[in-house]
């Protein structure tokens, strides 16, 4: 029987065929450091990463993330076993699901994971074909891992891109479908750095709010063809969360320069008009608080601190200068108002 | 009879689906055990020896959520386990964790398996794993698991 059968317990067939096909196929994995001799530290978005292996595929992988190992200051356990057993063959999606502080799930190719949110561990066992993607880690188990564990870590993600204008920091937010991520494509274009596209993950140093980048590429929906035209010797495909969508890298797209990290200082709420023109309306504090609390996932009653922790980093967010954008123009007119804004705005302040 | 709605839940800020309502609630005795077991679909509450004394506190307490997003028929099992932890994957059919310093089992399982599945192999499963967790020894289920196979 091959290891990617499906079986289905029926009536009378039950009993005679569980034991045997459970025997041949299934796999066992015991986490513990016998089992994971190689180790490193290595550092996301502000959090340290403390990670155990059995793969120097593994280790390489974590390479671009490498930093010292300043003992006391980790914030995350990373146990990571490779097993060449397991099945890529099926073509299972990220599913994930959760229970209080426990979240575990598929990725692909052929890997689980387990998040235990409360005593800080992360543990997998990945496919020899994962731990060796450079994909893999850069779009899905980096962002996933972070994403699902960062507040617990001191690393808060909030959907809203961001991007840098001469060390200064950028936050686009909006509802689903304003065009954040065609703006951000468009700011870039206009040589703005960027910071994240999708998702930013905020910590504080010291007192200081800090907006971190996982490199992850810009998604960009099908029509977004019409402004940038770049885009027609690419093919959209199925992204994580089931949209068709282009994804693309950056760097190699609008050759403008992709940075980890920056402080934030302005804030734009997107909202689409059918007006003409850019009007930057002033967004109170308030609002802000509302609005990422709002979009924020649900967090379980054992996560307490980590709730705090979220409310803290969105009240530092919250005093930060915002704007509404009501913008009925093109992302690129769009962009251009916004930056002739924040110049003028800086020189206002100066 | 108002159907239960387990099929209809949908959260955008809870994809992990952690805030699923479980309603039903049954005690049951096992092995001297009292066994606590929620549950959305009164399918999964289980064909055990119910408890009839309904005071203290429950040694292990499982949450068992029907999930309508969870297709495909049970897969072979993965056991991953570690000092606190047991979890076994059988695809996204059936995804079940236990905390063995808090007692708690939790499990998804898809609208796919049906009462007989359930009821023959899903139940002795967790039972199996109750019973090795309460028993302080968290990886007698997979060894179980061997020995049965052994004797087929």
């Amino acid at each position: 029987m091959s290891n990617d059968c499906h079986f289905f317990f029926a009536g009378n067939l039950c009993a005679r065929f569980r034991g045997t096909v459970i025997t041949i196929v299934s796999l066992t994995f015991a986490f513990n450091r016998q089992a994971l001799p190689l180790q490193t530290d290595f550092y996301v978005a502000g959090a340290h990463c403390h990670l155990s292996t059995n793969s120097v595929d593994v280790l390489q992988s974590v390479w671009r993330w490498r930093g010292p190992n300043l003992v006391g200051s980790r914030s995350l356990e990373m146990e990571i076993i490779v097993d060449p057993r397991l099945d890529t063959a099926a073509k299972r999606p990220a599913y994930f699901r959760g229970s209080g502080h426990l979240v575990f799930g598929f990725l692909p190719p052929g890997s689980f994971v387990i998040y235990d949110l409360l005593r800080k561990y992360v543990r997998a066992v990945l496919s020899a074909e994962a731990a060796r993607d450079d994909s893999f880690w850069k779009t899905l188990f980096i962002p996933i891992t972070i994403g699902i564990v960062g507040t617990t870590v001191g690393v808060v993600p909030l959907h809203c891109a961001c991007l840098e204008r001469n060390g200064n920091g950028l936050l686009i937010a909006g509802d689903s479908g304003a065009g954040k991520s065609t703006l951000t494509a468009a700011l870039t274009k206009r040589g703005l750095a960027l910071i994240s596209d999708d998702w930013t993950y905020f910590s504080k140093d010291q007192s200081t709010l800090v907006a971190h980048g996982l490199f992850s590429p810009i998604k960009l929906l099908p029509d977004a063809v019409q402004f940038f035209q770049e885009l027609r010797e690419l093919r959209p495909a199925i992204s994580l969360n089931g949209e068709i969508a282009y994804e693309v890298d950056p760097a190699r797209f609008v050759g403008s320069q992709v940075k980890n990290a920056s402080r934030p200082s302005w804030i734009f709420f997107l909202e689409r008009t059918s007006d003409p023109g850019c009007h930057f309306v002033c967004c109170p504090p308030a609002s802000i608080r509302g609005f990422f609390e709002k979009n924020a996932e649900r967090l379980p009653d054992e996560l307490v601190d980590a709730r705090a922790f979220r409310t803290t980093i969105i009240r530092t967010l919250s005093v930060l200068p915002s704007w509404i954008l009501r913008t009925g123009e093109s992302p690129q007119r769009t962009s251009e108002a916004i930056d002739h804004f924040i110049l003028e705005t800086k020189y206002a302040t100066a | 009879m108002q159907p239960l709605e387990f099929s209809h839940y949908s959260d955008p800020l809870d994809l992990l689906r952690r805030f699923i309502q479980t309603p039903m609630k049954a005690t049951y005795r096992l092995d001297g055990a009292r066994v606590g077991v929620e549950t959305n679909d009164c399918a999964l509450l289980p064909e055990l020896p119910v408890d009839a004394d309904l005071t203290g506190p429950c040694a292990l307490e499982w949450k068992l959520i029907r999930d309508a997003d969870s297709p495909g028929f049970l897969e072979p099992p993965m056991f991953l386990t570690s000092a606190t932890l047991t979890v076994v994957a059988m695809g996204t059919a059936c995804l079940l964790g236990l905390d063995h310093e808090t007692h708690k089992l939790f499990a998804f399982i898809g609208t796919d398996i049906d009462a007989p599945t359930f009821r023959e192999y899903l139940v002795p499963f967790l039972c199996r794993l109750t019973k090795d967790a309460l028993s302080g020894d968290p990886l007698g289920c997979f060894v179980s698991w061997s020995h049965n196979s052994a004797h087929v």
